[in-house]
């Protein structure tokens, strides 16, 4: 499978906004940089009071929670004005996924900032000090940490449950179930759009992950309602053919 | 106790939602020709309003000149509740927002004003305000017919009014 | 209703909550793709996130009337404590100060202390984001949708129309968020449309 150019071209939006001049373009600089300089060294003017992101530890908001319903507002609200850029559903999944991806790739640095520096004594280390983030290479923990630290740190809780497809066809496939996702939680699909799953922009954020791990997926969401989770909502993720060669080489070197 | 029917008005004065459970009593229902839209049974999932439907109106006319009247009589602390007739008892509770839910039951019957701000806050804001498919207002009662909205409605008044 | 008679309300009111950080890049990622739709139109960025702020303020409002149980307010000055430490306590997790009221009593300023919506945000560095874009410019769409719809005691209910406008920001490089609100003029509760 090739690389989608869209991939590519949100990659290059969202690296670009450490401060190539055309940074501005279209991304938000929002991505936490794990290792604070004193001064931002850019033509920004900052309050005397120093309200930067720069005089504010990262971590500040790690426990932090707000208003459930303040969530479902934005998110309607991202539904909505996408749905009047559209032609029809998997177009408007689509762009959920698009505007999921961007929060994948911040979040990822975000996991591995703080998978890393778990001690007080690390707060103000520099990146020298620090170990290494502890990146997946294999598909396996890369599933894990979606499966478990993603999830916890978006919803509190670990997904449902992680899957390989039994089907010889498809060894590249993988299914992360929710039985209950946070975002459909107020949603309810009239019958002719029955196909769309808002969690679409879930399946963005995954894919985020992914390929902010070098692991070049696509990510959907599809419904499977079960008599008791009525909307449970299985993410299938593709890997690529490239991800699957590295996989047996990596195998064979016996990397895990 | 039986639930013969359920009206939602928004602030434009529309209404917005409309359900029947039972028959109701002859003296509101409508013209004869109406009558087969009363039989139980008849109100599976997804009736909708139908513009035109003269009752909606004339509840909505009635339950506005009695919420003003009361306010003028009594302070505008004072709120219209219910008001029963030899056949039937119509309850009423509006929010702030001026959303006017209203409910007809039986006779014998308990104030439902519980009831009513019960659907709202739980079912109402729940699943139609919070439902990102839905409009933010609902002309012509677009969005208020969803189904988690719907079947928790039909729940709620089978089971726990019931 | 006093203003600690609302604080309390702010304090006690039960929630659902998610990770706050969800939220903030969650609107981060609206206001970006914003930016993207609309080629870094700044004002145009601004009027469309008012514009969905008033869709939001117009859902939320029901909310938060339900879950907050209060009632009609008296006045604007009792509308403006409601907003401060009842409404953005329960929706944004903060208490916003409100002061600078003119003489009228139909303006007052919220000074943000925090703003959790601006968590992680680094405006772009392009000469004119922070001279144009007011980046948490949907909560003033919150502001006037919510009251728009919301009752506001006299004889009989009528509803407000505000405007709501920050002035400054700390992303700008202001020393504090402000944001001025001023009440434009009451609406009338609408009528049943004429018998035919």
């Amino acid at each position: 499978m090739a690389a989608p150019p869209r991939h590519v071209s949100m990659l290059s939006i969202s690296n670009s906004n450490t401060g190539a001049p055309q940074s501005a373009s279209s991304d938000k600089p929002q991505t936490p940089q794990p290792s604070p300089s004193p001064q931002p060294t850019s033509g920004l003017r900052v309050p005397s009071n120093r309200k930067t992101i720069y005089d504010r530890h990262l971590n500040r908001s790690r426990n932090a929670e707000l208003s459930r319903a303040s969530f479902a507002y934005l998110f309607a609200e991202m539904v909505t004005y996408a749905q009047r850029r559209v032609t029809g559903i998997q177009d408007l999944e689509k762009r959920l996924n698009e505007q999921g991806y961007p929060l994948g790739l911040r979040l990822l640095d975000l996991l591995f900032y703080r998978s890393t520096s778990t001690s007080s004594s690390a707060l103000s280390s520099s990146s020298t000090s620090s170990s290494p983030p502890n990146r997946p290479l294999r598909i396996l923990p890369l599933l894990h940490l979606i499966h478990g630290p993603l999830w916890r740190l978006l919803f509190q809780r670990s997904a449902d449950a992680l899957e390989h497809s039994v089907s010889p066809d498809t060894p590249n496939e993988y299914m992360i179930t929710d039985n209950d996702p946070l975002v459909n939680t107020y949603i309810s699909v009239p019958r002719e759009m029955n196909m769309l799953n808002c969690a679409a922009f879930i399946a963005g954020i995954i894919e985020g992950v992914c390929d902010g791990c070098g692991f070049e997926a696509k990510v959907s969401a599809h419904n499977q309602p079960t008599e008791m989770w009525p909307s449970r909502t299985v993410f299938l993720l593709r890997f690529g053919d490239s991800v699957m060669e590295r996989e047996k080489v990596l195998e064979r070197n016996g990397v895990k | 106790m039986p639930v013969y029917s359920f009206y939602i008005f928004d602030r434009h004065a529309e209404c917005i939602y409309k359900r029947r459970w039972l028959p109701r009593p002859t003296s509101i229902a409508g013209k004869p020709s109406r009558a087969t839209d009363a039989q139980a049974g008849s109100t599976g999932l997804g009736q909708t309003v139908k513009a035109g439907d003269d009752d909606a109106k004339l509840v909505f006319g009635t339950v506005f000149s009695l919420r003003n009247m009361v306010r003028k009589l009594g302070g505008e602390e004072d709120n219209f509740v219910s008001f029963t007739t030899s056949q039937y008892k119509l309850h009423y509770y509006e929010t702030p927002t001026n959303i006017k839910f209203v409910m007809l039951t039986d006779l014998k019957s308990p104030s439902m004003r519980i009831a009513l701000q019960q659907i709202y806050i739980n079912l109402f804001v729940e699943y139609v305000v919070k439902n990102p498919l839905s409009p933010v207002e609902h002309p012509g009662g677009v969005g208020v017919n969803n189904e988690l909205f719907e079947e928790s409605l039909e729940q709620f008044v089978t089971r726990v009014l019931a | 209703m006093s203003a600690t008679k609302a604080s309390r309300i702010g304090e006690e009111t039960r929630i659902d909550k998610v990770n706050a950080e969800l939220v903030t890049l969650t609107y981060g990622t609206i206001v970006a793709q914003l930016c993207q739709d609309y080629d870094n139109d700044y004002q145009e960025v601004n009027k469309q996130l008012e514009k969905m702020g008033y869709n939001i303020g117009m859902r939320l409002i029901e909310d938060f009337l339900a879950k907050s149980g209060v009632g009609r307010c008296a006045n604007f000055r009792e509308t403006a404590d409601m907003i401060a430490k009842v409404g953005f306590k329960i929706f944004l997790n903060v208490a916003p100060t409100v002061t600078n009221w003119a003489s009228d009593n139909n303006q007052f300023s919220l000074i943000f202390e925090d703003n959790p919506l601006a968590d992680f945000v680094e405006l772009p560095d392009d000469g004119r984001a922070q001279d144009e874009l007011w980046f948490s410019n949907i909560l003033c769409g919150v502001l006037r949708g919510a009251l728009e719809m919301v009752n506001f005691a006299s004889p009989f209910p009528v509803q407000m129309q505000i405007e709501a406008h920050f002035v400054s920001d700390v992303l700008r490089g202001d020393d504090t968020t402000e944001m001025r609100v001023s009440l434009v003029r009451y609406i009338e509760d609408e009528m049943p449309p004429e018998e035919e």
